[in-house]
């Protein structure tokens, strides 16, 4: 049948070209995952959204804040089991270099809605019963710019909400949360609402609320409970729009406009270049064997085996280089989630990138070779034996 | 005693199809690399455009964009007639408050965006002059509920053309005019101040901007620097902005328009340039392996030539430069390739939102000279350190080795 | 008498090949005179190559002598011998000789270079010595344009166009068909016999070395018989 050992031998005939080719590969399968997973990571809070929770903000956008009245009236509406809220601190640690996010809650109803975010019990209690206590994402903690430890007070600056007296915000580490799915990240800071409020009070405005989070009860009729909702507040003050959590998501993250497209063309381009240069490598092997390709076909082996022969070669080097590409996305993926930092949170590869590279590599093996094969297989004895390179 | 380029260059046409596989190797991933870039320079060059340097911005202390910023109206009136710098015209003080909010609007393409809306005065018109223009319809009535919309939002985003209506909270408001402005006005909706924070439940604008008198230092820090410094960078002693910041009735932190808008795309711009230099080294090893690849085969076919050259006496370094020169061309055809791939992308229009004012920006790809630049040196690179190795093998060829091989 | 130009002194070489060493060339001696052509024989594997890569400094020797036109370039180091290889010898080798991508001219041209020349002057004695082969009509032709032939009398050219002191081919006639070898042989007599070239000629074709005035043999590294010709038929023509 097929001369496996000829694949081996041939393959590493050259060792550095060989070493080469499998060195672009490897880049490009690792480039392929990253560039995927700054998409999924984007869409990610879209896919894995609770099915029972809602969002409720201003119909206007993010930018306005919605009155601290309406939490009482949105627990109100039938079908609704509870109501927290959050609103966007827009601090950084530091410098703007230390920038990540901050949010001031209810802590006990954050708790209750979102069993994602796993925080021990002692230092739940903690939280809960420090007046500027704050969990921090693991993460977040562990990051070497920010290295927040339990009991440590940190001072976060907020241009947004600077303190009365311009000074920065003190507050106490009670605790450091693991996020258990992907659509809650794990490099976000949560502090009290109360704490918020009082120190905001000789502003003389009191603060407003960004996002009204709810949660409906198991058997609501969920397009009543947003009609509802966005009813109770059509002539204001501010109007409202609500959404499930993954319409939500969805939206925000068309907001980011063109540039999923563009990172989409970016994996294109990452695949063109790729191609381009295992093809380069497998034409100026196949150049190099034809003089034995020529001996093997006189000795009788047929065209199909010679095809074969040279897309098996092409095929493994192509898995070789895909394989170890994979090994280095998943390798790198704790690095690359650091380096991108709180400005693109929650950098995680989804097991069917991994599986969409996989298969990229493959077809790249087959498809490189397919034109040297071609060649091969169509080649007259006489003419390979004569080729002299 | 150097190697006659004509064998070079001739060489490295001989196969044609080696060279071609390289050479758009190479040519996609300048294309990618300038590409990332022309989309920097597109926003930068857009946002940049039209700050002056006569026209100061200002902003709450510790504000670091109008966003963060805030002021009840009568502070900024009280700000306004602190400042003597501020240039006096036929109607007074040439200062006028303004409100910065954003509106969610639907893209025509479908999907959501943060639109930014100004609230403005009057005065604004005055400073802006020229610069802002109205080019359909009129501009909007003063203490109405009318609007103008910039000239970039008109076909992307729906809902945004004369006569047309937006709906800010529960108050509608009539699109009377489109106005065009170079820089980033050109993507805002714009409307009256007190109208826009009545609607918005507003107390008050964001900043206050001026015009001021001629030969006026304003002696602001540099904010950009400001922003990543871990201590605070103080403006210059004695100077308008520093009087400001100790003021102890109305602090304000003041700097130029220029200044101020150069900040504004910083983080877009550092993520951007994050992004291209890091695909850049990735895909840039890549282009080198391919490089090198193809250098060595070229090589090895080329070894009875080497032979014969050292053997009429070339010099090893001779042989060497030659080679490494081959592989420099070979990466600046790759880079041109690469350059022209990039160029139809010019102009192309694009819109992302900037995450650091968390609102819509409109612009076009920009392939700048210095995109085209950064793209013909990163080729050249790429050609060198690919040929490096294969030029350092050719040059330590004995020529009997060279002679025998087959 | 004068004093020979090539004079060899216990020369010995080996090459490991494969893990085993073979001694290609073992204490030899032999003296070339100015003006004489002298045809290297043997079987494959007597070490003829190699002496002729020694004697024009291709190569260095294991232990011996070489003196070339007063030179001992067995002592010289790699960027010496470069230098004395453009000044002194001119090399004919069998087959691919020539630059493919150039012209005939600019391959004569080629070793010129190396030379302190000006351009109108390199292409002037190219051209000269493409005159001599006669193939000035195919001056800007490529190889691949050229019959093997041809190639090998540019080959030629090239090695005569700086007027080194020794020309050094390697079975030149290898792959050329009778008609060809002869026009090249013709050639190489002429060289040594008007314009006095000493050449030193490594063939297995008895009837390229019946050409050369001398016929050295060699066998296992060793000098063998010596012959001594007839003056060549072409050179008796006056």
């Amino acid at each position: 049948m097929l001369p496996f050992k000829l694949v081996r031998k041939n393959l590493l005939r050259r060792p550095l070209r060989a070493t080469l080719t499998v060195l672009s590969l490897t880049v490009a399968i690792f480039l392929i995952c990253f560039l995927r997973t700054l998409i999924t990571t984007l869409t990610a809070g879209v896919e894995h959204a609770d099915s029972r929770r809602l969002a409720a903000m201003s119909s206007t956008g993010l930018f306005v804040e919605l009155p601290l009245s309406y939490q009482q009236k949105i627990d109100a509406v039938e079908g609704v089991e509870r109501t927290t809220k959050f609103q966007w601190f827009g601090g950084y640690y530091r410098s703007m270099k230390g920038f990540f996010a901050q949010f001031a809650i209810d802590g006990e109803a954050m708790f209750a809605m979102y069993p994602e975010c796993e925080v021990s019990p002692e230092q739940q209690a903690s939280f809960l019963h420090t007046r500027n206590g704050c969990i921090v994402g693991d993460a977040l903690a562990a990051d070497s710019k920010f290295d927040f430890k339990l009991g440590q007070t940190i001072q976060i600056n907020s241009p947004l909400h600077p303190t009365p007296g311009n000074q920065a915000w003190d507050f106490v580490v009670c605790g450091i949360y693991h996020s258990k799915s992907p659509n809650f990240d794990n490099r976000t800071l949560f502090f009290h609402w109360e704490y918020f409020e009082e120190t905001l009070k000789g502003e003389g405005h009191p603060p407003g609320v960004g996002v009204y989070a709810i949660r409906v009860k198991p058997d609501a009729d969920i397009p009543a409970v947003i009609a509802n909702v966005k009813g109770l507040f059509e002539n204001g003050p501010q109007r409202v729009d609500c959404n499930t959590e993954a319409e939500f998501q969805r939206q925000f993250v068309t907001m980011f406009g063109n540039l999923p497209l563009f990172v989409g063309w970016i994996g294109t381009g990452v695949l063109i270049a790729i191609f381009l240069a295992c093809v380069n490598t497998m034409i100026m092997s196949m150049r190099e064997q034809l003089s034995e390709i020529g001996i093997l076909k006189s000795l009788g082996f047929t065209d199909r085996s010679m095809f074969g022969l040279l897309i098996a070669q092409s095929f493994t080097l192509c898995c070789v280089g895909g394989a170890l590409g994979l090994l280095l996305a998943w390798s790198t993926q704790r690095g690359v989630e650091n380096l991108l930092g709180t400005s693109f949170p929650g950098y995680r590869i989804l097991p069917a990138t991994f599986a969409l590279a996989a298969v990229i590599a493959m077809l790249l093996g087959l498809f490189t070779g397919l034109a040297p094969a071609w060649r091969v297989a169509k080649l007259r004895c006489v003419e390979a034996l004569r080729s002299v390179d | 005693m150097l190697v006659p380029i004509t064998y070079n260059l001739r060489s490295l046409f001989v196969r044609k199809t080696s060279l071609l596989l390289t050479v758009f190797g190479i040519g996609a991933t300048v294309a990618i690399v300038s590409g990332i870039l022309a989309l920097q320079q597109g926003f930068k060059t857009m946002f940049v455009a039209g700050g002056r340097d006569d026209v100061a911005v200002f902003l709450r202390p510790g504000a670091n964009s109008e966003g963060d910023s805030q002021f009840s109206r009568d502070r900024g009136l009280q700000l306004i007639k602190n400042v003597p710098e501020i240039a006096v015209g036929e109607h007074g003080p040439e200062a006028s408050m303004e409100a910065y909010l954003a509106v969610l609007l639907e893209r025509s393409g479908g999907g959501l965006t943060n639109i930014p809306l100004r609230g403005v005065q009057p005065a604004t018109f005055e400073i802006r002059g020229d610069e802002v223009k109205i080019v359909e319809g009129r501009n909007f009535k003063p203490g109405t509920d009318e609007v103008i919309i910039g000239k970039r939002l008109v076909d992307r985003i729906q809902g945004c053309r004369i006569g047309d209506s937006v709906r800010l909270n529960t108050t509608p408001f009539v699109v009377v005019g489109v106005f065009d402005h170079v820089g980033s006005f050109g993507g805002e909706i714009w409307g009256d101040l007190d109208r826009f924070c009545t609607t918005m439940g507003r107390y008050g604008p964001n900043r206050v901007i001026a015009r001021l008198k001629p030969g006026t230092v304003i002696g602001a820090a540099d904010p950009t620097k400001a922003m990543f410094s871990e201590t605070p960078i103080p403006p210059v002693p004695g100077s308008m902005a520093d009087r400001l910041r100790d003021d102890p009735v109305i602090p304000a932190k003041v700097m130029s328009e220029a200044q101020y808008l150069s900040a504004q795309t910083v983080f877009l711009t550092i993520a951007l340039i994050s992004l291209g230099a890091m695909l850049g080294v990735v895909m840039g090893l890549a282009a080198i392996f391919t490089a090198t690849n193809t250098m060595l085969s070229a090589l090895a076919a080329r070894s009875r030539e080497i032979g014969i050259l050292l053997a009429m006496g070339y010099r090893p370094i001779p042989i060497f430069l030659s080679f490494l020169f081959e592989a420099v061309v070979l990466g600046l055809i790759g880079g041109v390739v690469g350059c022209l791939l990039a160029l139809p992308f010019n102009g192309i229009r694009a819109g992302t939102m900037n995450f650091q004012t968390f609102t819509e920006m409109a612009f076009a790809f920009r392939v700048t000279p210095f995109v085209l630049i950064v793209a013909v040196t990163f080729s050249l690179v790429l050609g060198l350190l690919g040929g490096a190795w294969p030029a350092w093998r050719a040059a330590r060829m004995r020529p009997t080795q060279a002679m025998r091989r087959v | 008498m004068t004093s020979p130009i090539v004079s060899v002194h216990n020369l010995t070489k080996s090459y490991s090949r494969g893990g085993e060493t073979m001694r290609v060339l073992d204490g030899l001696n032999l003296q070339m005179d100015e003006g004489d052509f002298i045809a290297l024989m043997g079987p494959s594997g007597s070490g003829k190559t190699t002496l002729l890569n020694m004697v024009g400094g291709l190569d260095r020797p294991d232990q011996g002598d070489i003196d070339v036109a007063g030179d001992p370039i067995a002592e010289m180091s790699g960027a010496e011998l470069a230098h004395w290889r453009a000044r002194t010898v001119g090399f004919v080798f069998q087959g691919f000789n020539l630059i493919p991508v150039l012209t005939a001219l600019e391959n004569v041209e080629l070793p010129l270079k190396l030379t302190k020349l000006s351009g109108k002057e390199r292409r002037e004695h190219a051209k000269y010595a493409l005159q001599l082969v006669g193939l000035t009509d195919r001056m800007h032709h490529r190889p691949s344009q050229l019959s093997g032939g041809q190639e090998q009398r540019v080959a030629i050219a090239r090695a005569v166009v700086t007027d080194p002191k020794l020309i050094l081919a390697d079975e030149p006639t290898g792959d050329l068909d009778r008609t060809s070898a002869s026009q090249v042989l013709d050639l190489l007599a002429k060289l040594n016999t008007e314009l006095k070239k000493t050449i030193l000629m490594v063939t297995h074709d008895p009837h390229a070395a019946e050409r050369a005035r001398t016929i050295v043999h060699l066998d296992k590294g060793q000098l063998g018989r010596i012959e001594r010709n007839a003056p060549a038929p072409a050179a008796a023509r006056i």
